[in-house]
C-alpha cells in the first residue's frame, strides 16, 4: 500500500509536526510497517509558474523556438524544442538556473544553443519526475497560480512523500488513508474524527433504478446513487497528482473519484455507465453455472455457481468486488452514472479471485474485509467529489439496500462487545497498564467504551476493525499502540521439558561423526523427480506433490543419492575433481500410518582422488568406502561392524555387482557400502565407479556407544609376521578369520599389513598376503616356544585350508 | 565411342565400386577389437581420405540423371554405415561394461582405508546446532517433527482462517493424499499441546517448504521454533528469553526492538530485530552498514503470545495458560552470521563453499 504523506497530513494536521521519518517510524511501530519512504515530484522544487508573452523560431536551428514568458517581476527568453508551446497567455512551468531534475539527473545551467543563451528550460511531466508524459511540455490550466510562483505553491499536490507500506492480511483498515490516519492519531494520543461528507440527494432526480439484492449472504450491504448531468473530463491537476504519487494512473474524472474513494477509504467503489445498464434495474445474485462473462480486461470467462455476480436487466455488469465488465464501463460520452458501494463477503471474494485467476485492488481490500459501515462515508465523498469538478452535476438520494429492505440512510449495524479484564492484559503483557490508557487508545482507534464494575471494560468493536472479535486482540491494540517496545524484559522461570522424538540429536552426532571422517555436508531439496528416482534405482515415490513448482520437484525422495549426485556432478563441471559428499535426512516410505514414514538415513558418495601426501593422488575406490564405513560406525556405536558382501539375489540395485557389502551389528543390517553400480554413474556423467556409504539412522541408534573399560595388557606381546601366497580368489578376510581361530587363545589380534600380486615369485592369479599375529596373555611372558608352537598351528591351517604357500 | 556411352561405362563402374563397398564395412565393424579401431575403419570409409570419398570424387564423368541416382544411393549408404557404427560401438560399451560388472568381484574382505578428517558440517547445521545449545541452556528440549502434516496440524488448529489472505502469506505444497509440506515449524506447537501436558519448553527445529522460489526465497528452507506454555507466561517473559538468546547468540550487550506484527497463530505478534553485527562500534553503538541496510538494526525471527484459539483447538484452557512462540528461519541466520550473499550457495553444496565453514 502506498500512502501520500500529504494526504495524511490532510486527515490529521497534528502530523505536520513531525518528519517523514518520524511518521514512517510511527506507522512501522503501530505494526503498519513502511518498508520505503521516497520523494515524489522532486523535480518540482526549483520550478515557477511562467505566462508564454511571445515566442519566435530560433534563428538557425529548426524544430527550436525561442519562448518568452513572464516571471511576474520581469521576462525571460528560453529555448524551447517543445512543439506545444502555448500561445500568449499560456501557463507553462520553467526550471529555473540551479533547479535540480532528479528524473533527468539534470541541473540547470546556462546553456548556449546554437549562439541563443537560455537560462532555463520550460518542462514536461517527465523531466519534473511527476509522469511518463514527454510529448511536449506541461501546460497549466488559466488560473493556476501567478507567473513567477513555484510550482509548489500554485499546486501543492506536485510535492510529496509516499511510504511504501507493508500491511499484513488482518489490516484491511490500514489499505486507506482514512484508516492509517486513525491508527497514527491513536499512537500521538489525539482524538481522530475525520470530516463527514455532506448529504446530498435531489428530490427531483429519483434514483429511478430498480435495485434488488438476492444473495443477502454474499453481499449485506449495497448502497447506490445515480449521478446525472455527468460531463467526462481529465481530473484537476491536483488529483491527477495525487493518483500518480500512488501509483495509479489518472484516467477521467469519474474514474479517478472511484480510485480517490479506494484509497481513501480503503472502499472499493464501481461507477457504471446507466446508459448502458440494460432495464435499469441493477440485481445482485451469484451466477448461474457456465454463465458467460466478459470483464474489463477483455477476457471471456464462464463464471461459476459460486461466483457473485451484479447484474443488470440482462446478466452479468461486473465480478462483484472483483473486476467490472466491458458492457457497461465508463467512456467519454458518458452523461449518467450509477455509484455503486458494497460490502461483500470477504471469503467469497477471495474464492471467485482465486477462481479466476484475478486480483485487483478491489478483491485485495473486499478479501481482507472492508468496513460494513463505511458505506455512507464512502459513498458521500465520491458525490462530493463528483460535485466538485463537475459543476452540472445532480445527485439522486442514496439508497441503501440489505437484503428485501431498502432506505435512504444506511442501516445502524450490530457491534459486537468484548469484556478487557485488567488481570488479563497484566497478566499476558507482564506490565500493568492503567485501565484509563487503554480506555484512551480503544476509543481513538474507533470503539466505544463503558466500564464495567471494578478493573474491565466493556468494548464496542468498531465495524472497520474485522481482525478484532475477543479479549486479547484488544491487548494488542493496547499494546500495539501504547508501543510493544514498553514492555519490560523478564526472564521467565522455565520449567523444562524432555526431549521428544530425538531425531535432530541423532542427525547431529551423524553430522560431527561424518565430518570427522573426511565428509562435508551437503543439504539437499527433499522434493526430486520420480525420473532421478528411477535412474538411481531407488523405490518409487509415494508421497507425490499435487501442485509441484517445476518438473524435478514433484515426489519426495525415497533416496538421498539423487540430491548427493546432482551436488557432485555440479562441483565436478565446476572443475572440482574430488569430493567426500554426505547428507543426512530423512527419506519418504510407506506406512501404514496416515503419513508417511520419514526415516533418517546417512548416505555418502566420494569422487576423485583421495588426499595423498607428496606423490601422486591415486582415485578413491571401495576401500575408501569401507574405512569411511567402519570409522562412522565406530564413531557412533564404538563397534565394529560385521562386513557381509551381498549376495546377488539381495543387493540393492544402486550397487555394483562386484563391491557391496552390508555392515551387520548382531544380525541386524545397519547399513552397507562399496561402489555405485556404473549405470547410475553413467546418468550424473561419472565415468569411474564411485564408493558410497549409507546408515540407517534408527537402527544405528539401537546401538548407542557404550564404552566399558578393559584392563590395559599388563606383559608384553609377542609379534609373529606370516606372508602367504594364496591364490587371489581367496578372500584375505577369510584367510584372516582362520589364522586368528586356529591361533588359539593366545593369539589376540591379527593385522594384514601387506598385499601385493605380481612380481617374480608370485604366480598369476595369486596374491601375497602379509599378516602381523599378536600373541599375548594376561597372566605372564609367553616364551617362545610357546609363540611357536601357536604360530605352527597357524600355518599348518592356512596351508591346508587355503594351499597357501610361505613366502620366506 | 560417344560420350554418353563413356558415362555409361563410368556409371557402371561405379556401382561396381558402390556394391564392393557394402561388403566390405559390414566386416570390417565386425571384426574391429577396440573403440580405436573401429574409428579408424569409420574414418577409412567415410573421412576426407576414405574410399567413398574416393568414388564420389568420380562422378564428374557421370551424366546429370545418373548423378542424381548415383548420389541418393551414396547418401543411404553413408546413413547404413553411420547406423553400423553407432550399432557396433554400443554393441562394445555394453560389452565393456558387461565385462567390467562380471570380472572377479573386489575382495571387500581386505582392510577400508582409514579416512583422514577434514569434513566440514553445513552453515545451517552449525547454525542450527548452536541454537539449539543456547535454548537447551535456558531450559528448552527438542521436538520433532515431520515434513509432511496434516492440514489441521499446519493451519487449521494454528487458526488460520479458511479462504483468507492469511494463508498467502504460506503457499503451500500439497501432496496428492491432501497432506501438506509444512509451511512454519508451528505444527510442533499443536503436536506438542495434543500430546504433553503443560507446562512445557521445548524447541522444534525443521525443513519447511513454500511455494516461493526467486533470487530470495528457496522453495525448501529450514526454521526453529522455541514456545513456552506455563500459568503466568508473559510477553515480559518473552521479551526477556529474546534478549538472553540474542547476547547468548551475538554477543554480550546486542540490543534487541520488537515491532508489531501478524501471524495468525499468535497474539500479540511481532517481529524482532538485533542491534547490527555488523557496523558495532567498541562503544557498542552502530553506524549502519549495507547488511542493516544503515539502520543499526537487522530483522531476525518473529513472534508473539500464542493465540487463545490455538489453546482452545489443543484442549488447553487459555484461561489458565498462556505462552509465548517466537520462530527464525536458519538460512536468513547463517546467510548473515557468515556473510553469504545469496541462499541458493547454501543449497548448491559446492564443496569450496562447504569446506569455508
Ligand atoms: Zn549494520
Amino acid at each position: 500500500m502506498k500512502a501520500s504523506l500529504k494526504w495524511l497530513v490532510e486527515l490529521l494536521p497534528e502530523l505536520s509536526k513531525l518528519s517523514a521519518d518520524d511518521v514512517a517510524k510511527k506507522l512501522t511501530f503501530a505494526g503498519l510497517e513502511v518498508e520505503g519512504v521516497t520523494p515524489f515530484g522532486a523535480g518540482t522544487e526549483g520550478c515557477v509558474v511562467a505566462k508564454v508573452v511571445s515566442f519566435r523560431p530560433h534563428p538557425t536551428k529548426s524544430g527550436l523556438r525561442l519562448v518568452t514568458v513572464d516571471l511576474g517581476e520581469g521576462t525571460q527568453e528560453i529555448v524551447c524544442g517543445a512543439p506545444n508551446v502555448p500561445d500568449a497567455g499560456g501557463l507553462v512551468v520553467l526550471a529555473k538556473l540551479g533547479a535540480y531534475l532528479p528524473a533527468k539527473d539534470m541541473t540547470i545551467a546556462r546553456r548556449e544553443i546554437a549562439g541563443v543563451v537560455s537560462e532555463g528550460m520550460l518542462c514536461s511531466e517527465s523531466e519534473l519526475g511527476l509522469s511518463e508524459e514527454s510529448a511536449g511540455i506541461l501546460i497549466l490550466p488559466p488560473g493556476t497560480g501567478n507567473p513567477g510562483q513555484s510550482l509548489i505553491e500554485a499546486i501543492p499536490h506536485v510535492r510529496d512523500t509516499v511510504f511504501e507500506i507493508n500491511i499484513t492480511p488482518n489490516r484491511p483498515d490500514g489499505l486507506g488513508h482514512v484508516g492509517l490516519a486513525r491508527d497514527l492519531a491513536a499512537v500521538l494520543g489525539v482524538a481522530f474524527a475525520p470530516k463527514r461528507a455532506p448529504t446530498f440527494g435531489a428530490d427531483d432526480v429519483p434514483l429511478d433504478v430498480d435495485v434488488k439484492v438476492v444473495d443477502q449472504d454474499r453481499c449485506p450491504e449495497f448502497s447506490t446513487a445515480r449521478a446525472v448531468g455527468i460531463t467526462i473530463a481529465p481530473s484537476p491537476l491536483a488529483w491527477r497528482y495525487r493518483l500518480l504519487a500512488l501509483g495509479v494512473r489518472p484516467i477521467s474524472n469519474l474514474v479517478d473519484i472511484t480510485n480517490l474513494v479506494l484509497l481513501g477509504h480503503g472502499q472499493p467503489m464501481h461507477a457504471f455507465d446507466l446508459a448502458k445498464v440494460r432495464g435499469r434495474a441493477i440485481v445482485v445474485r451469484t451466477a448461474a453455472e457456465g454463465e458467460p462473462f466478459t470483464t474489463l480486461d477483455g477476457v471471456a470467462r464462464k463464471l461459476s455457481k459460486d461466483d457473485l455476480v451484479v447484474c443488470d436487466g440482462e446478466g452479468p455488469v461486473a465480478l462483484a468486488g472483483v473486476m467490472g465488465g466491458e458492457n457497461s464501463e465508463i467512456s467519454a460520452s458518458t452523461t449518467e452514472v450509477l455509484f455503486e458501494c458494497a460490502y461483500f463477503d470477504a471469503r467469497g471474494v477471495r474464492r471467485t479471485g482465486r477462481r479466476h485467476g484475478l486480483h485487483t485492488e478491489a478483491s485485495h481490500r473486499f478479501e481482507r474485509g472492508t468496513d460494513p459501515g463505511g458505506l455512507e462515508a464512502a459513498l458521500a465523498t465520491a458525490v462530493k467529489l463528483t460535485l466538485e469538478v463537475v459543476p452540472g452535476a445532480k445527485l439522486s438520494p442514496p439508497r441503501y439496500v440489505t437484503g428485501a429492505t431498502a432506505n435512504t440512510t444506511p442501516r445502524e449495524l450490530t457491534t459486537k462487545v468484548v469484556s478487557l479484564r485488567s488481570s488479563f492484559m497484566t497478566r499476558l503483557l507482564g506490565i500493568a497498564v492503567p485501565l484509563s490508557d487503554a480506555r484512551g487508545i480503544l476509543e481513538r482507534l474507533g470503539c466505544t467504551v463503558h466500564a464495567s464494575g471494578e478493573g474491565a471494560l466493556d468494548v464496542a468493536l468498531p465495524t472497520h476493525r474485522p481482525d478484532l472479535s475477543r479479549e486479547v486482540d484488544l491487548v494488542e491494540e493496547v499494546i500495539r499502540v501504547r508501543g510493544i517496545d514498553t514492555v519490560p524484559t523478564e526472564l521467565p522461570p522455565v520449567r523444562g521439558s524432555r526431549a521428544v522424538g530425538g531425531r535432530e540429536a541423532l542427525e547431529h552426532s551423524v553430522r560431527r561423526a561424518a565430518a570427522s571422517v573426511g565428509l562435508s555436508e551437503a543439504i539437499t531439496f527433499r522434493f526430486t523427480s520420480a525420473k532421478a528416482l528411477a535412474d538411481v534405482f531407488a523405490k518409487e515415490a509415494t508421497v507425490v506433490l499435487e501442485n509441484p513448482i517445476n518438473e524435478h520437484q514433484t515426489v519426495m525422495r525415497t533416496s538421498l543419492l539423487p540430491g548427493l549426485l546432482e551436488s557432485l556432478a555440479q562441483a565436478r563441471r565446476h572443475g572440482v575433481r574430488s569430493a567426500g559428499l554426505f547428507a543426512v535426512g530423512p527419506v519418504f516410505l510407506p506406512s501404514k500410518n496416515d503419513l508417511p514414514e520419514e526415516r533418517p538415513e546417512l548416505f555418502a558418495v566420494l569422487v576423485g582422488d583421495r588426499a595423498a601426501y607428496l606423490e601422486k593422488p591415486a582415485p578413491v575406490d571401495a576401500w575408501d568406502a569401507k574405512g569411511v564405513a567402519l570409522a562412522l560406525v565406530a564413531a557412533l556405536t564404538g563397534k565394529e561392524p560385521e562386513v557381509v558382501t551381498y549376495t546377488a539375489s539381495e543387493r540393492p540395485a544402486y550397487m555394483h555387482p562386484r563391491a557391496a557389502a552390508k555392515l551387520l551389528l548382531g544380525s541386524t543390517v545397519i547399513g552397507s557400502f562399496g561402489l555405485l553400480h556404473p549405470d547410475v554413474g553413467d546418468k550424473y556423467d561419472f565415468a569411474e565407479a564411485l564408493p558410497f556409504i549409507s546408515l540407517d539412522l534408527p537402527t544405528l541408534a539401537k546401538h548407542p556407544r557404550a564404552p566399558r573399560y578393559k584392563a590395559i595388557p599388563k606383559f608384553p606381546a609377542s609379534p609373529r609376521d606370516l606372508a602367504l601366497v594364496v591364490h587371489d580368489d581367496v578372500p584375505a578376510g577369510q584367510v584372516k578369520a582362520a589364522i586368528l581361530a586356529s591361533a588359539g587363545p593366545l593369539a589376540t589380534d591379527v593385522e594384514l599389513f601387506d598385499r601385493f600380486t605380481g612380481g617374480a615369485n608370485i604366480p598369476k592369479d595369486h596374491a601375497s598376503l602379509a599378516f602381523r599375529v599378536i600373541y599375548r596373555s594376561d597372566e605372564r611372558t609367553l616364551t617362545d616356544a610357546e609363540v611357536e608352537k601357536a604360530h605352527a598351528k597357524v600355518v599348518k591351517e592356512v596351508e591346508e585350508r587355503f594351499g597357501a604357500t610361505q613366502r620366506k | 565411342m560417344t560420350s554418353s556411352g563413356t558415362a555409361e561405362a563410368a556409371k557402371e563402374e561405379i556401382e561396381l565400386a558402390l556394391s564392393a563397398f557394402h561388403s566390405t564395412f559390414v566386416e570390417a565393424f565386425a571384426a574391429a577389437p577396440t573403440e580405436q579401431v573401429l574409428r579408424d575403419e569409420k574414418a577409412k570409409l567415410l573421412g576426407k581420405n576414405g574410399s567413398l570419398t574416393a568414388i564420389l570424387k568420380r562422378m564428374g564423368a557421370l551424366s546429370a540423371d545418373a548423378r542424381k541416382s548415383v548420389g541418393e544411393r551414396v547418401n543411404a549408404l553413408k546413413t547404413e554405415v553411420e547406423a553400423a557404427f553407432d550399432a557396433r560401438l554400443r554393441e562394445m560399451v555394453a560389452e565393456k561394461r558387461k565385462a567390467e560388472l562380471e570380472a572377479r568381484p573386489f575382495d571387500l574382505t581386505l582392510p577400508g582405508r582409514n579416512p583422514i578428517g577434514d569434513g566440514h558440517i553445513h552453515p545451517i547445521s552449525q547454525v542450527r546446532a548452536d541454537v539449539i545449545e543456547i535454548f537447551r541452556g535456558l531450559g528448552f528440549a527438542v521436538f520433532d517433527g515431520p515434513d509432511v502434516e496434516h492440514e489441521a496440524n499446519n493451519f487449521t488448529k494454528l487458526g488460520f482462517p479458511p479462504d483468507h489472505p492469511a494463508t498467502d502469506m504460506q503457499d503451500s505444497f500439497w501432496t496428492k493424499s491432501r497432506h501438506v509440506l509444512r509451511t512454519h515449524t508451528s505444527n510442533i506447537q499443536v503436536r506438542a499441546m495434543t500430546t504433553v501436558k503443560p507446562p512445557m519448553a521445548f524447541i522444534a527445529p525443521g525443513t519447511v517448504y513454500r511455494r516461493d522460489d526467486d533470487a530470495t526465497h528457496s522453495p525448501m528452507f529450514h526454521q526453529l521454533e522455541a514456545f513456552l506454555i506455563d500459568e503466568n507466561v508473559s510477553l515480559a517473559h518473552l521479551r526477556g528469553i529474546l534478549s538472553e538468546f540474542a547476547e547468548r547468540m551475538y554477543g554480550p550487550g546486542t540490543p534487541i526492538r520488537l515491532r508489531p506484527s501478524y501471524f495468525p497463530f499468535v497474539e500479540p505478534g511481532a517481529e524482532v530485530d538485533v542491534g547490527c553485527v555488523f557496523c558495532k562500534q567498541p562503544d557498542g553503538k552502530r553506524k549502519g552498514c549495507s547488511v542493516c541496510k544503515h539502520t543499526g538494526w537487522i530483522e531476525i525471527l518473529g513472534c508473539g503470545m500464542i493465540h487463545p484459539v490455538v489453546f482452545e483447538h489443543c484442549g488447553i484452557d487459555p484461561e489458565k495458560y498462556t505462552g509465548f512462540a517466537l520462530g527464525m528461519g536458519l538460512d536468513r541466520v547463517a546467510m548473515l552470521r557468515y556473510d553469504i550473499p545469496n541462499i541458493k550457495l547454501l543449497f548448491d553444496n559446492d564443496p569450496r563453499f562447504l569446506a569455508q565453514f
